[in-house]
Order: structure tokens, then sequence, then C-alpha cells
């Protein structure tokens, strides 16, 4: 039996699956209603899981090692989610458009999914995990990851949307899409929002390895991948002012700097070796 | 829309600034190179893939530990362009410091050309400023300039920036500005790069890092430091008055702890009890809970005490280090078993005496009283092994830390000014029209996140406009 905030867990990912259901087959079936109903799922999953992170970190108290619910694979998953959520909730109210959601809220879904077949007790935190700047560190990095997602995701509506557009096509699911304009400024701004706290996360976890063990870098591989991650957005915030890449480029390079954020958040844990310890 | 127009002059129509650079003398196309966003881009996309393969490959690793990895051909290969070691490499190390002199020539071409602009800005509002900017509104208004001037400079103060007059033939021109030092904010995050290596250097130069394992109730000053370097002395010594470990019911490991003192000339300067997390600092030098562990080669207690039963002393056995006791001779721990002959611990030791020969005895730990049966004048009992715990701390002195830091701070604090605040400016041109009225020509820019400002433009000249139409009414012309 799973304790209470497990099963909160357990319940925003079936909300999230039937937030990307509803949301798709808004897109499909043209329809307005459905799409707002995704919405107010999504507004119910940021309720629940919000309370689950909440429930969390009483329970961790209750068995007297508490401290924040962000300290292993399953727990960082599951608040990588929220903040995607929270984050396409901002962006959807703030652009008044709805058609985001079948991008961005399935990246939420398939990582509640992952999450769910991970060991999601809470475990007591090891010595080097007992400090202030876990709460910075975790939380700047991803509210970063989770501006990436949505800039990723609709990098991935600019790319169908310019295509159409440039076959002057109207038909389709695409021709719902805000303009390519709008999509492409979106990509830009969910990455400026993104690499200031991306920047924050990386200091942070510096001057956290410094306080801990005397070395705020050891290009050990995840703080690399971090560096790496920090330079392709760099590399787009320069080409896109400077030399005005925009469109088709800007969303291929916002893509790329997603897929080395999972390598960055997940790959290194699965597939290389080094200090941080969730996925072992 | 959110570019900044006034940072792409140097990258406009490409081919024709190539073709116009293959005529300048080296030295310029030399420096153009150097600060050009293009190379800026292509060394960061270098930096980004050169540096995966110092995480697919693991670093610092032994020699032998590579060859059970590597076949021969690939081990060399590898090792000849250090990649086992890549980010102390020449050519890594060469791509940051381009990386940095591309990061200053840009700055040194372009900030003074920011300053000028910003020190000096375009408060006319001349014809070719006006058809250069997209926001533009013209209306006519009653009265003549010299009165009404003072309204529109009172007006767009107050909804907007106290703004700059400039009178020329006759013509009024207002101008006002908001957020001007976002123009600086990509300088800010371009030199707190350039401070953090700054200070990465200087800890390297004039700092050390190091490691020493303290066993309990010892001290140290002496460190080896790593890399190669010779040994560090350090001007005062730590003592490790204990270490401990606490686990938590499941026993996964909850606190490292060591309790030091920093003695210095004999007295104690300094105590306190460092965890993981919480590390002590003293003169520059801090010292962090890194690891513990277990002596090499335990202690054995004895009980020393005389055939009636009166104590002499306690000895501390360390295998096979002879330990004399006055007036009877020498003693030594030789041997140590878990369970001898199953009557449970049990030590053995060798006793000398002068002019005779050795003698070696077992003496069972719980049985006090067995070693009366050899009626010597001493009676040996083993009160256990006590196995001593070691403190393993890193040790660093860092100089440049906070150089590092100061770098961090400006350099974020850059990055949020840069994309979150404006340069907005506002001019207001009020020149004379026909038949006493006069021609307000009102332009704004903004060097990012246009759309907003279009917004804020709007709604500022409506309530210019409605500020200076009510003066209208009060003082009629």
């Amino acid at each position: 039996m799973n304790t209470l905030n497990v099963q909160l867990f357990d319940l925003t990912t079936l909300l999230f699956g039937g937030a990307s259901g509803t949301f798709i087959a808004a897109m499909y079936g043209k329809k307005e209603t459905l799409a707002r109903i995704g919405t107010w799922i999504c507004v119910a999953a940021a309720i629940v899981s919000t309370a689950a992170l909440g429930v969390r970190w009483v329970e961790s108290y209750k068995m007297g090692i508490g401290r924040i619910p962000v300290t292993n694979l399953y727990e960082s998953l599951v608040f990588f989610a929220w903040s995607v959520n929270l984050f396409y909730l901002f962006v959807e109210w703030k652009y008044k458009d709805r058609s985001f959601g079948a991008f961005v809220i399935p990246i939420a879904f398939l990582t509640m999914v992952f999450a769910f077949t991970n060991e999601s007790g809470i475990q007591p935190l090891v010595p080097a995990l007992q400090s202030y700047w876990l709460h910075a560190h975790v939380i700047t990095c991803f509210v970063g990851y989770a501006a990436f997602a949505v800039s990723a995701g609709v990098a991935v509506m600019y790319l169908l949307k310019a295509r159409q557009e440039k076959a002057k096509a109207k038909d389709g699911i695409v021709a719902r899409f805000p303009s390519s304009k709008v999509l492409d400024d979106l990509v830009y701004r969910a990455i400026i929002w993104g690499f200031p706290f991306l920047t924050a996360g990386i200091i942070t976890g510096a001057a956290w390895a410094n306080y801990a063990w005397g070395t705020y870098w050891s290009w050990d591989p995840k703080e690399t991948w971090s560096l790496i991650v920090w330079l392709v957005y760099a590399a787009f915030l320069h080409a896109r002012i400077t030399r005005g890449w925009h469109g088709r480029r800007a969303a291929i390079l916002s893509i790329v700097g997603f897929l080395s954020t999972v390598m960055c958040y997940l790959g290194v844990n699965l597939v290389l070796s080094g200090l941080h310890s969730y996925g072992g | 829309m959110e570019t900044v127009s006034d940072v792409r002059t140097d990258s406009a129509s490409i081919p024709a600034v190539e073709k116009r650079e293959r005529a300048k003398p080296a030295s310029t196309r030399i420096w153009n190179f150097l600060i050009s966003v293009k190379l800026a881009i292509w060394i960061i996309i270098v930096l980004a893939v050169t540096s995966i393969l110092g995480t697919v490959i693991e670093q610092n690793q032994p020699p032998e530990k590579y060859h059970q990895v590597y076949e021969d051909w690939a081990y060399n290969l590898l090792d000849r362009f250090n990649l086992f070691d890549m980010y102390h490499s020449w050519w890594f190390l060469l791509l940051l410091c381009l990386f940095t002199i591309n990061l200053t020539c840009c700055t040194i071409d372009r900030l003074p050309r920011v300053i000028r602009t910003v020190r000096k800005p375009k408060s006319i509002l001349d014809e070719a400023t006006e058809k250069s900017l997209s926001l533009t509104e013209r209306w006519k208004s009653k009265g003549d300039i010299p009165r009404r001037m003072e309204d529109y400079k009172a007006a767009l103060a107050r909804e907007f920036a106290a703004p700059k007059v400039t009178e020329a033939d006759g013509v009024v021109h207002l101008y006002a500005e908001k957020g001007v030092y976002s123009r600086f904010g990509a300088y800010a995050t371009h030199a707190g790069i350039v401070i953090v290596f700054i200070g990465a250097i200087l800890g390297n130069v004039f700092g050390f890092k190091s490691y020493v394992n303290i066993p309990d109730g010892k001290e140290a000053s002496h460190l080896d430091a790593r890399g190669g370097k010779e040994h560090i002395d350090l001007p005062f010594s730590v003592r490790n008055n204990r270490f401990w470990l606490e686990t938590y019911p499941d026993g996964t490991p909850k606190k490292y702890a060591s309790d030091l003192s920093v003695m210095e000339n004999g007295r104690e300067v300094l105590r306190k009890t460092i965890t993981v997390n919480d590390p002590l600092a003293y003169k520059g030098v801090w010292f962090y809970q890194s690891s513990y562990g277990q002596e090499d080669g335990a202690t054995a207690q004895v009980a020393v005490s005389r055939q009636d039963g009166t104590p002499v002393r306690n000895l501390s056995l360390v295998p096979n280090e002879p330990v004399r006791i006055d007036g009877y001779g020498v003693v030594r721990g030789v041997n140590y078993e878990q369970d001898f002959q199953g009557k449970g611990p049990a030590l053995q030791v060798v006793v000398e005496k002068p002019g005779r020969p050795a003698s070696d005895l077992w003496i069972l730990q719980g049985r006090p009283d067995l070693d009366r049966v050899r009626k010597d004048s001493l009676v040996f009992s083993f009160e256990g092994l006590t196995a001593k715990m070691y403190t393993g701390l890193q040790v660093a002195k860092d100089p440049g830390v906070n150089v590092v830091w100061l770098g961090c701070l400006l350099l974020t604090a850059g990055m949020m000014v840069s994309f979150f605040v404006s340069h907005t400016r506002i001019w207001i041109r009020l020149s004379p029209g026909l038949h006493g009225k006069m021609e307000v020509t009102a332009a704004g820019s903004a060097n990012r996140n246009r759309s907003a400002f279009e917004k804020t433009f709007a709604s500022v000249l409506a309530a210019v406009r409605k500020d200076t139409s009510n003066t209208d009414k009060e003082n009629p012309a």
C-alpha cells in the first residue's frame, strides 16, 4: 500500500494523461470546449500535485527525516512535471491560447509515467544533501528545465506551422496553432526565462559544492553537462540576438538545447557516473 | 520581437562586409576576427561539443584502468590528445583563452560606443531619426511653442520620464528615456565571465587543495598536496578530538562529524565540530569533512594490576610496538584472535624481562583473573580492542573564490538586466505649423519587448495629449 503522497502523485499522472488526451483530441476535433476541459484538468493536476508535494514533505517529518521532497530521482521527476505544468498554465494564461497544451502537457505526462516506474519511498537524506543550498539549487535548476521543455514543445509546433505556412495550406490541426511569429517569439521567451534560472542553478550548485567539498567546479559529468546545456542556450541567444537567427534554425537549436537538458538531467545519472545521487 | 537592433550593426549584410574585409590590412582583419560574434558562437559550440568527450571518457583514472577499457591504439590516441585529463589539457585551456580574448575584445570594441550613445543620446528628433523609428504619431495643437513647451515637458515627466529639452531654429525637441542601463547588461555578463576566470586562476596560483587523514586524538599540520606539487606545512595544526558517525534506524548514514581543534603555538585557538555541509575555516584555510575510516591495526586495551588487585596502569598496545613498564620489562601485543579455543576474544602478549628469555601468553577478554595463575609480579587482563577512527579532511585554500562569486553575481545581474529591462525612448517634437498652430510629432523606440512598449507608447501619448489639452482649456490662448 502506497502512502498518501504517492497515491496523489498517481492521481496526478492520470490527470496529466487525461489532459494530454483531451488537448490532442481538441486539436484533432477542433473543439474549443475540449481544450477548455484540458485546461481545467491541468489546474486540477496542479492542485493535486502541489498537495502531494506538501503531503510528502509532512510525511517525511512524521518519519523523523523531514526534508524538502526534491532529493531523489522519483521526487525530482514529479517536481519537474509539476514545474512544466505550472509554466504551461502561465504561458496559456499569458497568450490566451490552448493549442500549446497538446505539445507541452504530454512531456509532463511522460515524466510522471517514468516516475511511476521508479522507487517512490521517502528515503532519508544522506549527509552530503543536508544543506540549505539543496533548496535553492534544485528549484532553480528545475524551473530552468521546465522553461526549456516548454520552449522545445513550442519549437516543434513552430516547425509544423512554418512548414504549413510555406506550403500555403490552411487545413488540419496545424492551422489552429498561433502564427509562426508568435510561436517563434515564445520559443525565445521561454529560453530567456530558463537561462537565468539555469545559470542560478549552476552557480548555487557550485556554491554548495564549495561549501561541502571545497571545490566549486570539478568537471564532474553532471557539472560538465550543465555547462554544455548552458553553452547551447548561450549560442542560441547570441545567434538570435546578434545574428538574427529566427524561425527554423532557432527552433532546432531550442530542441537541441532541450535534448542536452534531458541528457544532463537523466542521461548523466543513467549512463555516466558522478556526484549526483538520484538515479544511483 | 525582442531583438537588439543596435548590436546588430556588426553583422548586417554579411557578404558585403566580407568583401570589404579583404581590402583591409592584416591587423584590422585579425581584430575584426577577434571581435566577431561569429567567432564567439563557434567557440561556444566547440567548447560544448568537446566537453562531451570528458564526460564519456572517465577522467584522471590510473593508466591500468584505461588499459582494461581501451585497445592500445585507442589508448595512445586518447592519451596523445590529453583526453584522460582533457579539461586541463593545453588545447582546452587554449580554447578558454581564446574565449576570454574574444569576450574582452568584443567589450573593448563595443563598450565605448555604447557609453558614447548613452552619454550623448540622440535627443533631437530629426527627419532621419523619425524615419528610422516605426512608432510615430502626429497631431496639431493650439498655442505657441515657447509657452506650451513647459506643459509638454511636465506631462512627459509625469507620464514617462523627465525629458531633456533641446531648442533649435524655433523647434523644440523633448527626449525622455528609461532603463538606459539595460544597454550595459550584456557587458556586465561578459565581464562576469572573465572575472570568474580570473578568480579561478587566482585560486590555482595562490591556493591549494589537499587532503589529510587525522586519527582520533592526533593532530596534523603537514599536508600532501595533490597533483605532484610538494607538500604543504600549515602555520598551525588541527587536532581531531573525535570522529563519529550517526545512522538512521535503517542504517543509512545520517551524520559524519569531527570535533576539531585548531592549535597554534601549543594553544587551542578554535574548536568546532564539523559535518559534511559545515566546514571549519581558519586563516583562509578550510577543512571539510570528506571521509573517515578505521586505522590499520587496532589497539588492544590491557589493564595491568598487582597480585593483590591494585591497578598499576592501562596499556594501549599497538601491534608489535613494545611498551616498557619500569621495573618490570617490555610488553608487546603480537596477536589477536576473535575466538581463542572457543573462549572468546583473546590477545597474545610477549613479555621480555631483563636477563630472561621472552615468554608469551594468551590473555582472554572477560577473564580478568586468569593471568593470576602465572604468579608473576604483575597481572595482565585484556579489556578488548579499540579500533581507532580517523577522519578524512579535505583541506583547501582558495583566495580566488570570492572573486568567482563576484563574477557570478555580475553575470547573473547583467543577464537579468539585459533580458528583462528594456531601454525605452520617447521623443516629442514641437514645430511651428500653419495658422498659428503647433505641430506635434512623437516617436518611440524600445530595444526589446517592442510589443509591450507599443502599448506603453500609446498610453503615454494618450495621457500626454489629455494633460496638455486640459491646460488648453484652463489657459485659453
